[in-house]
C-alpha cells in the first residue's frame, strides 16, 4: 500500500538516504525510523537523495525539521540533493534552503560535508 | 407501603404458629393424660389380683391406642419441615435407635429384673413396679419406630409424585389396620389368620416404598460412602431391635423382653411398631446397597451435572457480554464445573513491547500470582496460539515449562485456546491435583465451552470497540464544531472590498486556518495559514493560531512585526516536526495598498484587471522552522498599490496540490489561468467558479488534504466614503465546511440561518 521507500547506502561516512515514490503523513514515520536508524549506529552525517521522491507533504518535512538539530549537536548534518523541481518548490516556499544545505546532486552533498571536515580539521 | 404489607404478613404467620402451640399442648395434653390412665389400669390390675371385666379392658385398649394416635400426631408435626438431607436423616435415626437400646437397657434394669414382670396365665402385673416398666419400654419403642417412620417418609418421598404419596399413605394405613387386627389379643396368642391377612398388604406397600430411593443419584462420592456406612449400621441395629424369633426364646434382642412388655402393654401398638422397625430393616438394605451399587457411576454423574450446569452457563455468557469482567470470571470457572478440575484460569493477550504477552485475566482457585510461580505461562500460551489446538499435558510436574513441585496441585494441566474468527482471543489453563486427570470427555466439554466463550469474548470486544468508536466520533464531532467557531462567522464588510472566503477539512479536524481583523475604520488584517500535518494535533496549533491572529495583529499589525511575533509566541508550543505556514496581510483603504508578507506559506496570487496574473513570491520562513533571528532577518514585506479591479487570492497548498484520478495535481498554472479568465467576476463568484473548476478537475476523488480559499477583490472607492465600514451577516461563502464546497460554500453558516 505504502508507496514510499527509503534506501540506505553509505559513501565514505556519509550515509546516503534514497527516497522514493510519495512523503506524506501516512509515510513519514518510514523516513523518521530511517533517520533514527543512522543514529543508533552513529551515522550523523545524512544526504538525502530526493531524485525518486514524486511528492512530499508538510508533515514530510517536519521530519527533517524533528532530527536536524540533534544531528547537528552530535557533528552532523542532513544534506538534500537532486531534488526533483515541483518538490523542490515546496522545500522552497518554506524557506527550506536558508536551513539545509539542499543542492542538485548528491556528489556535491558530499563534497560539502568533505570540505566542513577539511575546515574543521583546520579549524 | 412496606410497614403495611409486613404488618399484614404478620398476624397471620403469629396466629398460625400460636394454633401450633396449642395444637402441642393439647396432644400433649391427651397423651400424657391416656399414659397415666393407662398405667392406673395396669396397678388397678395389680392391686386387684383378677382380670378386668372386658368393657374395662376395651376401654384401657381405646386410652392406650388413643395415647399413641395424639403422640404420633405431635412428632408428626415436629417432623413436618424438616429438609430432607439423607445423611442427617440416617444419623438421627441411628442415633436415636442408639439411644433407645440404652435407655431401654437402663429400664430392663427396674425390678424384677430378667422378668417382664407379668404373669403368663393370667397376664396380670406381677410387681407394682411392671406397670412402670412396660409403658416406658413401650412409649420408648413407639417414639423409636414413630420418629423412624417419619424420619424415612422425608427420604421416600424426595421425589413427590401422585403414587409415591399414595403409597407412603397406603402402607401407614394398612400398618395401622394390621396394628389394629391385635385388638384385645391377649398378648399369648401367635399371629392368628386374620393378623397375618392384615400383615399382607402392609408388607407388600412396605417393599413397595423401600425402593423409592431417588435421593442416592444426587449423593457425591463421600456422601455416598458416609451414608452406606450408616444405613450398615442402622441396618444392624434394627435387626437387633427386631429379634429373630422372639416365641422360642432365648434368642438374641438388643432390649430384651422388650417386645414381649409391649405386647403385654398394648398388642395393636406391639405390631405396629414391629412393623415399623422391619419396614426400616427393609429400607436401609435397599439403601445400603442401592449405595454400593451406585458408589461406580458417581463421577460420571456429577460430570454429566457439572456439563450440565456448564452448558447452562453457556446461556449466561451472552448476557454477560456487556460486562467483560463477570464475563472472564465466567470463563475461568468453566472448567471447575464441567470437569472437577481443581483450578483454572482465563489468560489473554496483551500487545507489550511490540509483542503479545498472556495476562490473567480471571483465575479460579488459585492465585494469578501463585500460576506465574507455578509455571511459565507465556511459553504454555505461545504455544497454544500458534498450534491453536487444545494441550494436554497429563504428567505436567515432567515438562520443562511447568516449575511446580509434587504437592503445588498440578497434575495435569489442560491447556484450551479459545478461537474465533481465526483468532486466538485467549486461553483457558485448567488442572487437576492427579496425572491423567483429564479423559477424553473433558478435553471434550472445555472445547465446547471454549468455543461458546470465544464467541463470547469476541462480542464483548465488538461492542466495546462500537463504543469506543461512537465516543471517538462523538468527541470528533464536537471538535469539529468547536473548530468551525474558530473561523469567522461573518465576512468584514469594508467599502469598495468584496470577499469570499471558504475551508474544508480532509478529516473531521484540520489544520487550516482563514481570518479577519477590523484594525480600524481603513485597515483590514487577514491571514490563511497551513499547520503541518493533519487531524487532531494540527487543529491545536490552529486553534492556538487563532488566538495570536485574533490579539497580536491589533498590537502589531504590520506584516513583519506581526509574523515576528508569533513566530516567537509558537517557538515554545510548537513540536520540532510541526511547524505552520501563514501568509498574512493588512489592507489599507485609505492608502490604496496591500502589504503582505508571506511565512512559508503558499504565494499569493495578484491578477489584475487587464489580465496579468502573477504570484507575489516574497522571501519568509515558515512560523517555527527558525526560533531564532534568522526568521525576522529573511522576511520580506511586499507592498502592493492597488488597482481596481484587483483580484487577491490567498489560499493553502491543498488547492494547489489537489489531485485528479491520473496523479496529476491541479499546480499553479492552473490556478492563474482560472483566476485570470474569471477576473471580471466578483469576489463570490470568482470564488465559486475557482472551486467549480478544481472540483471538476478532481472528478469524483475525495480531498486528501485540507483546503483553504480566500478571495478579495478592490473595486475601488470615492474618498470620502472610506469611512462606512461595518459589519454584516456574511452573504457570501465563509467558513463552510463539506465535502462538494463548490454547493455548500454558497449557503450561509449554520449558526446564522437559526
Amino acid at each position: 500500500m505504502s508507496n514510499f521507500s527509503v534506501g540506505f547506502r553509505t559513501n565514505g561516512d556519509v550515509q546516503v538516504l534514497d527516497l522514493k515514490g510519495e512523503l506524506d503523513a501516512h509515510t513519514a514515520s518510514e523516513l523518521e525510523a530511517a533517520i533514527q536508524r543512522c543514529q543508533s549506529e552513529n551515522h550523523c552525517k545524512i544526504v538525502v537523495n530526493g531524485e525518486g521522491l514524486m511528492y512530499i507533504s508538510s508533515a514530510g518535512l517536519g521530519v527533517f525539521m524533528a532530527y536536524i538539530e540533534e544531528l547537528r549537536e552530535e557533528g552532523g548534518d542532513i544534506k538534500i540533493a537532486a531534488l526533483q523541481p515541483k518538490v523542490y518548490n515546496v522545500f522552497d516556499l518554506l524557506g527550506f534552503p536558508m536551513l539545509f544545505d539542499i543542492v542538485e546532486t548528491e556528489e556535491e552533498a558530499i563534497a560539502r560535508f568533505r570540505k566542513e571536515k577539511e575546515e574543521g580539521a583546520e579549524g | 407501603m412496606p410497614a403495611k404489607w409486613f404488618a399484614k404478613s404478620q398476624t397471620p404467620a403469629l396466629d398460625s404458629s400460636e394454633r401450633m402451640r396449642v395444637r402441642y399442648i393439647l396432644l400433649g395434653a391427651l397423651w400424657a393424660t391416656c399414659y397415666v390412665l393407662a398405667i392406673g389400669y395396669h396397678l388397678l390390675l395389680w392391686s386387684a389380683g383378677e382380670p378386668a371385666s372386658p368393657t374395662v379392658t376395651g376401654v384401657y385398649h381405646v386410652v392406650v391406642l388413643t395415647s399413641y394416635g395424639a403422640l404420633w400426631l405431635l412428632l408428626a408435626h415436629l417432623f413436618q419441615h424438616r429438609t430432607p438431607a439423607p445423611g442427617r436423616i440416617f444419623w438421627t435415626v441411628l442415633l436415636l435407635g442408639i439411644l433407645y437400646v440404652g435407655l431401654g437397657y437402663l429400664v430392663t434394669r427396674i425390678p424384677p429384673v430378667g422378668l417382664i414382670g407379668y404373669s403368663p396365665e393370667t397376664d396380670l402385673p406381677l410387681a407394682p413396679t411392671a406397670p412402670f416398666k412396660v409403658s416406658l419400654l413401650a412409649l420408648l419403642k413407639a417414639t423409636f419406630a414413630f420418629v423412624l417412620l417419619l424420619r424415612f417418609r422425608d427420604l421416600v418421598l424426595v421425589k413427590r409424585t401422585k403414587s409415591s404419596r399414595r403409597n407412603w399413605y397406603l402402607m401407614i394405613g394398612f400398618m395401622g389396620i394390621a396394628a389394629l387386627s391385635g385388638f384385645m389379643k391377649s398378648p399369648q396368642e401367635g399371629v392368628g389368620l386374620i393378623q397375618g391377612l392384615a400383615i399382607i398388604p402392609a408388607v407388600v406397600f412396605m417393599v413397595v416404598n423401600s425402593f423409592r430411593l431417588s435421593w442416592i443419584v444426587s449423593l457425591s462420592f463421600k456422601g455416598k460412602m458416609a451414608i452406606s456406612g450408616i444405613a450398615f449400621l442402622l441396618l444392624i441395629l434394627l435387626s437387633g431391635m427386631a429379634g429373630i424369633d422372639v416365641e422360642s426364646g432365648g434368642n438374641f434382642e438388643l432390649v430384651p423382653g422388650a417386645l414381649q412388655s409391649v405386647l403385654y402393654y398394648s398388642y395393636p401398638l406391639a405390631i405396629f411398631t414391629g412393623l415399623a422397625v422391619y419396614f426400616g430393616i427393609l429400607y436401609c438394605t435397599t439403601a445400603f446397597l442401592s449405595l454400593l451399587f451406585h458408589l461406580p457411576t458417581t463421577g460420571d454423574y456429577q460430570r454429566k451435572v457439572g456439563e450440565m450446569a456448564t452448558m447452562h452457563s453457556l446461556t449466561h455468557l451472552v448476557s454477560q457480554v456487556f460486562d467483560p469482567e463477570k464475563l472472564f470470571t465466567t470463563i475461568a470457572a468453566s472448567p471447575i464445573e464441567a470437569c472437577s478440575a481443581q483450578a483454572s484460569w482465563l489468560t489473554m493477550p496483551v500487545l507489550e513491547e511490540g509483542a503479545f504477552r498472556p495476562r490473567i485475566v480471571a483465575a479460579q482457585s488459585i492465585e494469578a500470582e501463585r500460576v506465574e510461580q507455578l509455571m511459565d505461562v507465556r511459553a504454555l500460551f505461545d504455544e497454544v496460539r500458534s498450534t491453536r489446538a487444545p494441550l494436554m499435558l497429563p504428567q505436567a510436574l515432567a515438562d520443562h515449562r511447568i516449575n511446580a513441585r509434587p504437592g503445588d496441585g498440578i497434575g495435569s494441566l489442560l491447556v484450551t485456546p479459545l478461537l474465533a474468527r481465526d483468532q486466538v482471543l485467549g486461553v483457558l489453563f485448567a488442572t487437576k491435583e492427579i496425572t491423567h486427570g483429564f479423559e477424553p470427555d473433558d478435553v471434550e466439554a472445555i472445547s465446547v465451552f471454549a468455543a461458546q466463550a470465544a464467541l463470547a469474548l469476541d462480542n464483548a470486544r465488538l461492542f466495546e470497540e462500537q463504543l469506543e468508536k461512537e465516543r471517538l466520533t462523538r468527541e470528533l464531532t464536537i471538535a469539529r464544531e468547536v473548530q468551525m467557531k474558530l473561523l469567522p462567522q461573518r465576512l468584514p464588510v469594508l467599502p469598495g472590498v468584496t470577499l469570499a472566503a471558504s475551508s474544508v477539512s480532509a478529516l473531521e479536524v484540520g489544520g487550516d486556518y482563514y481570518d479577519f481583523v477590523q484594525l480600524d475604520e481603513n485597515r483590514l488584517a487577514l491571514i490563511v495559514g497551513d499547520v503541518s500535518g493533519k487531524g487532531t494535533s494540527a487543529a491545536f496549533y490552529m486553534a492556538e493560531m487563532q488566538g495570536i491572529f485574533q490579539s497580536v495583529s491589533r498590537l502589531a499589525p504590520s506584516p513583519r512585526d506581526f509574523l515576528y511575533h508569533a513566530n516567537v509566541a509558537l517557538a515554545d508550543s510548537l513540536e520540532k516536526n510541526v511547524f505552520i505556514s501563514v501568509i498574512y496581510g493588512v489592507l489599507d483603504l485609505q492608502k490604496e495598498e496591500f502589504v503582505l508578507a508571506r511565512a512559508g506559506h503558499c504565494p499569493a496570487a495578484l491578477i489584475g484587471l487587464n489580465g496579468e496574473a502573477r504570484y507575489l513570491r516574497s522571501r519568509g520562513l515558515g512560523l517555527g522552522l527558525d526560533r531564532g533571528a534568522l526568521f525576522r532577518k529573511t522576511l520580506v514585506e511586499e507592498r502592493v498599490r492597488l488597482q481596481p479591479g484587483d483580484v487577491f487570492v490567498l489560499y493553502t497548498d491543498g488547492v494547489v496540490e489537489s489531485r485528479n484520478e491520473a496523479g496529476e495535481e491541479y499546480g499553479y498554472d492552473r490556478l492563474l489561468e482560472v483566476l485570470a479568465a474569471n477576473r471580471h467576476e466578483d469576489a463570490p463568484e470568482l470564488h465559486t467558479a475557482l472551486l467549480k473548476d478544481l472540483h471538476a478537475f478532481m472528478g469524483s476523488k475525495e480531498y486528501d488534504d485540507d483546503m483553504t480559499l480566500v478571495v478579495l477583490k478592490w473595486h475601488g472607492i470615492e474618498m470620502g466614503r472610506a469611512a462606512a465600514v461595518e459589519s454584516v451577516p456574511q452573504t457570501s461563502p465563509a467558513a463552510v465546511d463539506g465535502r462538494t464546497p463548490s454547493e455548500t460554500a454558497m449557503e450561509p453558516p449554520p449558526n446564522l440561518t437559526k
